[in-house]
């Protein structure tokens, strides 16, 4: 018995959301929080192609995966490199210890 | 002959190329930003005068901005027409005074960027017929002002003033942007013509949700009550630019949307009544409120204030001709006021009332058009403060209440009152302040004489605006000639009533020394009125109760990126069990 192709990646769809979610949601690490951001909007793009072949738009799922694929590389890029910054500058990665706002 | 829709484009893009251009020249030549800002305030105001002949009743320009927006229409009828005019040439005057004025002041490029987009934008508020673009040209005037009051933004007064300014209008723009998204949902566009033609295709309910909005979001820019407290700090801004706010642009564009509107909203169930009481209170109210204050700018502001509740109590009996006529009058006499105000300010470094007096000597070309503006604003005849405010006193009589018909009465003698005072305390008695007076410059005399000049003759236009406007009034409007419009006024048993209780205000500050008893008498009234009725305690518990709310909230914002997730998450799922509940 084999499944039909749809249902797995919905599936791996609400996978990777949840394992990014729960990763933004627990990590105290910046470094950490941008691996749970990346693996969270890779469940983005497969849920736009998805909805592109569900809907018979399949050129326009693609491309929009595509277009995410530029955007989220230059995000993680940027992101990294501000990571450095930040650890040369205040000495720890912990977002709670970032954190200026007054409590 | 360019066409119209060149000339509507030219009379926005003029005054806003010229704030670009002004900008970019940056601070090291004034002489040359002077020159380009005077420069193309002129153009703007020539290509809106262009107009004039052009008028057209139907939508120009239809330039697509993709199907959630609609089209980008403009409609040059009388009414756009008018006050694209009064706009741009008042706006004008208002550059060429602020040559003199402003000389010698830092950020000159600021200052001009800011007047020529406003004056730009406010020529797009009148002629769009988009009303999407009509709020987006809205809330531009809106931040054009907010930068102007604060413009000396090193004086933390001025930049409370303009924040405060800021967000009132904030106030009444929700309730324009809430009628436009019921227009775009009830008739699938943003397209005023045809939402007057066919008002009454909308639920009632909805429409009268409409009308409430724009009166609230005109109340809010014109400073109606209960809105009225951010004109008066608005006097913070250079001289000229409050002519420019109170004469030109800003609140003339309140009055600007209930007059357009008007035809839409008359069957209204109270909308007309709601706006003979805001008009109402707020000329009687803001009359006396000029009278306890010793701020020159305020006494001006107060009065603009008042005159403007003159108005929009027109529009509410139907007089749309008569608010705009004297929307028309009071434009040049309250630019001529603020501007020689402006005059007299730059001259003796105060504006304070109690340290001015005796200035007549020194300045007396100021003293004598600031006397004609101040007549013309006391309804004096035969200036044309006079004509209009008598027609709309008659279009009162016939077509309000009478209590607010009584307000509107006494209020034009309190106006008499406040002039009278304002003018003695400047110019007459002994000098009070220093010996340092100087005149006012030639650019000012340039700005001042065409408005003096107006002021005693815009009234003959009477007949030949009514066939302006035309069609921009409501049905049934009988168009008179000049001369058939100026009888009916002369005759009227309402003009009698009227030019008595004014001259009873004449007399009043006349025989001031035996009134004292009076005025003893009406002290506790003044000193309310010097802390404007309650209205800035309302204010300040507002703000209190903000800063309190948000700080009693400030644990929510902690900073914290788990804390943030963890928000979103429980958003979304409220979002999909709206969702899912709202779909089965």
């Amino acid at each position: 018995m084999s499944l039909p192709l749809p249902l797995v990646a919905a599936v791996a769809v609400l996978g990777l959301l949840g394992v990014g979610l729960l990763g933004l949601l627990v990590t105290r690490n910046l470094i950490k929080a941008v691996v749970a951001m990346q693996v969270l909007v890779k469940g983005a793009l497969l849920a736009l192609v998805l909805a592109g072949r569900l809907s018979g738009q399949v050129q326009t799922g693609q491309t929009m995966a595509l277009t995410v694929i530029v955007a989220d590389t230059i995000v993680s890029v940027v992101a990294l490199a501000l990571a450095v910054q930040v650890r040369r500058q205040f000495g720890t990665l912990d977002l709670q210890a970032l954190s200026t706002l007054r409590r | 002959m360019p066409n119209i829709e060149t000339l509507a484009l030219l009379s926005i893009g003029l005054p806003w190329a010229g704030a670009l251009l002004v900008w970019l020249v940056q601070d090291r030549k004034p002489p040359l930003q002077h020159a380009l800002a005077v420069i193309f305030a002129l153009a703007g105001a020539a290509a809106a005068i262009a107009m004039i002949p052009l008028k057209t009743d139907v939508n120009v320009l239809h330039f697509p901005l993709g199907s959630a927006f609609g089209l980008v229409t403009f409609l040059p009828d009388g009414l756009a027409v008018f006050l694209a005019v009064v706009a741009t040439t008042i706006g004008s005057l208002a550059v060429i005074f602020s040559v003199d004025y402003m000389r010698g002041e830092r950020q000159l490029g600021r200052y001009y960027a800011y007047v020529l987009f406003f004056i730009g934008s406010m020529v797009g508020l009148v002629l769009s017929s988009n009303l999407l673009l009509i709020f987006v040209f809205w809330e531009i005037t809106a931040l054009c002002s907010y930068a102007l009051i604060s413009f000396y933004n090193d004086d933390p007064k001025a930049v409370s003033a303009g924040i405060k300014a800021l967000i009132i209008t904030q106030v009444g723009g929700i309730g324009l942007l809430a009628g436009a998204l019921f227009l775009y949902a009830y008739q699938g566009n943003y397209d005023v013509p045809t939402f007057l033609a066919g008002a009454a295709r909308l639920p009632p309910n909805v429409l009268a949700l409409m009308a409430f909005g724009f009166l609230i979001a005109a109340a809010a820019k014109s400073a109606q009550f209960p809105f009225q407290t951010w004109l008066p700090d608005a006097m913070e801004a250079p001289t000229p630019v409050s002519a420019l706010i109170h004469a030109a642009t800003m609140v003339n564009a309140g009055v600007y949307l209930l007059a357009r509107f008007y035809p839409a909203f008359e069957a209204v169930p109270n909308w007309k009544l709601a706006v003979v009481a805001v008009g109402a209170i707020t000329a009687l109210m803001a009359a006396v409120m000029a009278i306890v204050s010793n701020d020159l700018k305020r006494v001006l502001a107060y009065s603009t204030v008042s005159q403007l509740g003159y108005m929009v109590y027109a529009i509410g009996t139907g007089g749309i001709f008569a608010s705009q006529f004297h929307l028309l009058s009071h434009a040049v006499f309250k630019a001529l006021l603020f501007l020689s105000a402006g005059a007299v300010i730059h001259a003796v470094h105060t504006r304070d009332m109690r340290e001015m007096g005796g200035l007549g000597k020194q300045m007396p070309l100021v003293k004598v058009v600031m006397i004609i503006g101040g007549l013309a604003l006391a309804g004096i005849p035969v200036l044309n403060g006079f004509w209009s405010k008598e027609l709309v006193l008659e279009a009162g009589h016939e077509g309000g209440p009478l209590w607010a018909w009584l307000f509107m009465l006494v209020g034009a003698g309190l106006t008499a009152l406040y002039t009278l005072r304002f003018l003695s305390m400047v110019f007459y008695g002994e000098p009070r302040g220093g010996p340092h007076v100087h005149d006012a410059g030639p650019a000012m005399k340039i700005a001042l004489v065409p408005l003096a000049l107006g002021t005693l003759t815009t009234w003959l236009l009477a007949g030949s605006f009514g066939h302006f406007l035309g069609s921009a009034l409501p049905e049934g409007h009988e168009v008179l000639g000049t001369a058939a419009l100026l009888t009916r006024i002369a005759t009227a048993p309402a003009t009698f009533v009227a030019l008595a209780v004014v001259a009873l205000g004449l007399a009043a500050w006349w025989q001031r020394s035996k009134l004292a008893g009076v005025a003893h008498a009406l002290r506790g009234v003044g000193k309310m009125a010097s802390q404007s009725f309650g209205f800035e305690a309302l204010n300040r518990g507002v703000v209190r109760l903000t800063v309190a709310s948000a700080e009693s909230l400030r644990t929510t914002h902690n900073g914290v990126l788990n804390w943030n997730v963890m928000a979103i998450l429980v958003g979304l799922v409220v979002v999909l069990a709206i969702l899912a509940l709202g779909g089965a």
